[in-house]
């Protein structure tokens, strides 16, 4: 929407968006720090915390509201906290109410660091407890911080195992619900809720039913306070001891926005800890799947970080070594491109082909299985860069290459782990003599493969990849690796293209993306800078585009 | 801007100069007769038989407070390695089995040699875990692991080479707090 209308905040006049929440108009156009707990982006208000409360003018003189709630109008005169010392009193007594019960182990919550409470608390509390103990939730006081519901029975608790993958902290819990309203409209599987009134009330799960969803780890990430911590994270880290790159989901064709936060100090060295959603309002929202998010553990498993030639481990030098000569006696070579790589690696793929001549034929495609979009952030289809294959003019005829596997002597792999796919059909490639892999971990196609290459994995190259409704999305490279000698699978098809009359002689991605954009028209006039951290549409025209909903 | 010194207003005799260079020697010279015919005592001690008793407040290798019950009063809250300039502290948390305590470090490791002994992690502790009072102030070594120090050596201090005042020395086994503490400290009164 391109027009706006004039609200008046604090006595300036603000260009802002019509009919947007407020508080979002003080935030982006008014750059007016807005605190809020409740509030979130991607969920439906509900308005519990008033931390976020304003004075607007209204037929009867200035009155309160809540700026979460209130929607922008066309000459809407607006006080917040910069004009109005009043706004500055109350929301400290706010803050004060929802501090009556909440502990002070910022040192040992995970949150700290990115905690909402705590960093309003610095900013605009800073005042001393005048409640006692006779008040707030009565805690029976022992290790668990047990109180006692408006019926006399014991609840909460320091440590509740909600479920297979969060852990609640009843003593920390604000009653923000935004885990709850996740939960219902969202996820569309309502297992939390708010149980109790007033000063008793408290985050529950149904009676002995877990919380246990796909994407019921969001609820840690959207917890305003430490409430809600997820187990794999649990004490972990401290965030602030954190750096992050961001990047995509590389397991669904959707690509939701992630961040990956990783350290690269301490004694274990390098580490990534943790894969975070980012928000991108026109593919993931603000979620991501447990599955997705679990993705870093197999970083540092089971990688594959050297080279494998003639059934026994070598350097990567000397697998490409073996390589280059095996395509260099080759009469016929299979290359199979992959919709696991960046649009980087497979265009180069078809140089490499492009490179060895006649003798050399791409393939590409997946025996992958494609599931159902769940309208939240998996498009159910675990072949990421399905479509930049798509684009980039290679087909989906990996049926065709088993049919005529006997005319090859040599079958290049990079990075299409067919054997996991379907071992029945991949055997049938195995009359095929010299089967080169290229892979980042020790899959069921490296154990096939007369020679292996370590490469980088997703979370290690920069690189781009499409996603099923057609955006060119950016993978940036984390530091942490486990072997420096592993590159990316672009460059060693480059250095495997010694083999052919011509090398590539590519220097870095771009290189590799410029190809890219000279075999795909679809990527005329994009750079890695137009794509940015948000991604970028291809034209409609040149794509088949079936789109798959972002959550609610 | 420039800074002006005013020269100082020499007498005769200080421009002469002879005279001043004669007073400064006969001062040198008062002080080396007095030192060696045993009027003063010499600032010096045969180290390292004799040593020096180095102030309370001195800034030597650290050590990790005790719980009454030998377990460490760290809660790996990671403030220390935070606020280490030198990030010489490398600390691995777990769960804690004891509800009360919730966190604990498995690993709880100093780089000696990293180490600027700038005491900002005594500071930075919420729990009074970490103190660099033990008067260590040579440490020695073959190799370089030998001055990566872990939990285990940082705890292994006596209470009775500590003050009878420093109650938070005297509460870890072996102390003369000790046995209250204990007390206290199984029946969750402790602190």
């Amino acid at each position: 929407m391109a027009d706006t209308i004039t609200i008046n905040v604090d006595g300036k006049d603000v260009q802002v968006p019509p009919r947007t929440q407020l508080i979002e108009a003080l935030r982006g156009p008014a750059n007016t720090e807005t605190p809020a707990f409740c509030y979130h982006q991607d969920l439906k208000v509900a308005g519990n915390c008033r931390i976020c409360l304003v004075e607007t003018e209204g037929p009867r003189g200035w009155a309160l509201g809540i700026s979460c709630h209130l929607q922008t109008a066309p000459g809407l005169k607006v006080r917040t906290q910069v004009s109005s010392d009043k706004i500055v009193k109350l929301r400290k007594g706010v803050m004060e109410f929802l501090l009556v019960n909440h502990p002070l182990d910022c040192p040992i919550c995970d949150k700290a660091g990115e905690c909402t409470l705590q960093e309003h608390y610095m900013g605009q509390g800073k005042h001393e407890s005048r409640l006692d103990d006779a008040v707030g939730k009565q805690y029976k006081g022992g290790a668990d911080h047990r109180f006692l519901d408006s019926k006399g029975i014991e609840r909460g608790g320091k440590k509740i195992d909600l479920g297979p993958s969060i852990v609640l902290d009843q003593e920390r819990c604000i009653i923000c619900t935004r885990c709850v309203r996740f939960m219902s409209d969202v996820a569309k599987s309502p297992q939390l809720d708010i149980a109790g009134r007033g000063d008793h009330a408290y985050l529950t799960t149904f009676p002995d039913e877990p919380l246990n969803h796909e994407y019921d780890l969001n609820t840690a990430d959207i917890c305003p306070v430490g409430a809600l911590t997820g187990k794999h994270f649990r004490f972990q880290q401290r965030v602030w001891m954190l750096k992050s790159v961001e990047s995509i989901d590389p397991s669904d064709s959707l690509g939701a926005n992630l961040t990956i936060d990783y350290n690269n100090s301490g004694s274990e060295g390098g580490k990534v800890w943790r894969l975070m959603p980012r928000r991108n309002p026109d593919v993931n929202k603000s979620w991501i799947a447990n599955r997705t998010r679990l993705l870093y553990q197999n970083l540092a498993v089971n990688r594959l970080t050297d080279g494998k030639k003639a059934g026994g481990d070598c350097t990567i030098e000397d697998a490409t070594i073996a390589a280059v000569a095996a395509l260099k006696g080759a009469k016929r070579v299979a290359i199979v491109a992959s919709g696991h790589l960046t649009t980087e690696d497979n265009a180069a793929v078809l140089a490499l082909a492009e490179a060895l001549g006649g003798k050399a034929e791409v393939f590409g495609g997946s025996w992958l299985t494609v599931g159902k979009a769940d309208g939240i952030a998996l498009s159910g289809d675990p072949v990421a860069n399905r479509k930049g294959v798509e684009l980039l003019g290679i087909k989906d005829n990996l049926d065709e290459l088993v049919a005529k596997a006997k005319d090859f002597d040599v079958l290049l792999v990079a990075g299409n782990d067919l054997w996991s796919a379907s071992a029945e059909k991949a055997a049938k490639l195995e009359v095929i003599p010299t089967r080169i892999a290229l892979s980042a971990w020790v899959d069921a196609t490296v154990a096939k493969a007369t020679i292996a290459i370590g490469i980088r994995a997703w979370a290690e190259v920069r690189g781009s990849m499409v996603n099923c409704n057609g955006r060119v999305q950016l993978l940036q490279a984390c530091p942490v690796v486990p072997n420096s000698q592993l590159e990316a699978a672009w460059s060693v098809l480059t250095a495997l293209s010694k083999a052919a009359a011509k090398p590539l002689t590519w220097a870095s991605e771009v290189d590799a993306w410029k190809s890219a954009q000279a075999r795909g028209s679809a990527f005329a006039g994009m750079t890695y800078r137009s794509i940015g951290p948000m991604g970028q549409q291809v034209a409609l025209s040149t794509t088949t585009v079936q789109p798959v909903a972002a959550g609610v | 801007m420039a800074k002006i010194v005013p020269r100082p207003n020499l007498s005769f005799w200080e421009q002469v100069y002879f005279v001043e260079i004669f007073k400064g020697l006969a001062t040198t010279m008062g002080h080396a007769i007095r030192n060696l015919t045993g009027q003063t005592k010499f600032p010096t001690v045969s180290y390292p038989e004799v040593q020096y008793d180095l102030p309370r407040d001195y800034r030597a290798r650290h050590r990790l407070m005790k719980r009454p019950d030998g377990s460490p009063r760290c809660v790996a809250c990671f403030m220390c390695s935070t606020a280490c300039p030198a990030r010489c502290i490398n600390i691995v948390a777990e769960e804690a089995p004891d509800k009360h305590i919730e966190k604990r470090p498995v690993r709880f490791e100093i780089d000696l040699l990293l180490c600027v002994f700038c005491g900002y992690c005594v500071e930075a502790c919420p729990c009074d875990a970490i103190r660099m009072d033990t008067k260590l102030a040579v440490m020695a070594g073959d190799n370089r692991a030998d001055f990566v120090v872990n939990k285990e050596s940082l705890m292994e201090w006596k209470p009775t080479d500590y003050p009878a005042d420093d109650t938070q020395s005297q509460k870890a086994p072996g102390g003369s707090l000790h046995a209250q503490a204990l007390d206290e400290f199984k029946s969750g009164t402790y602190h």
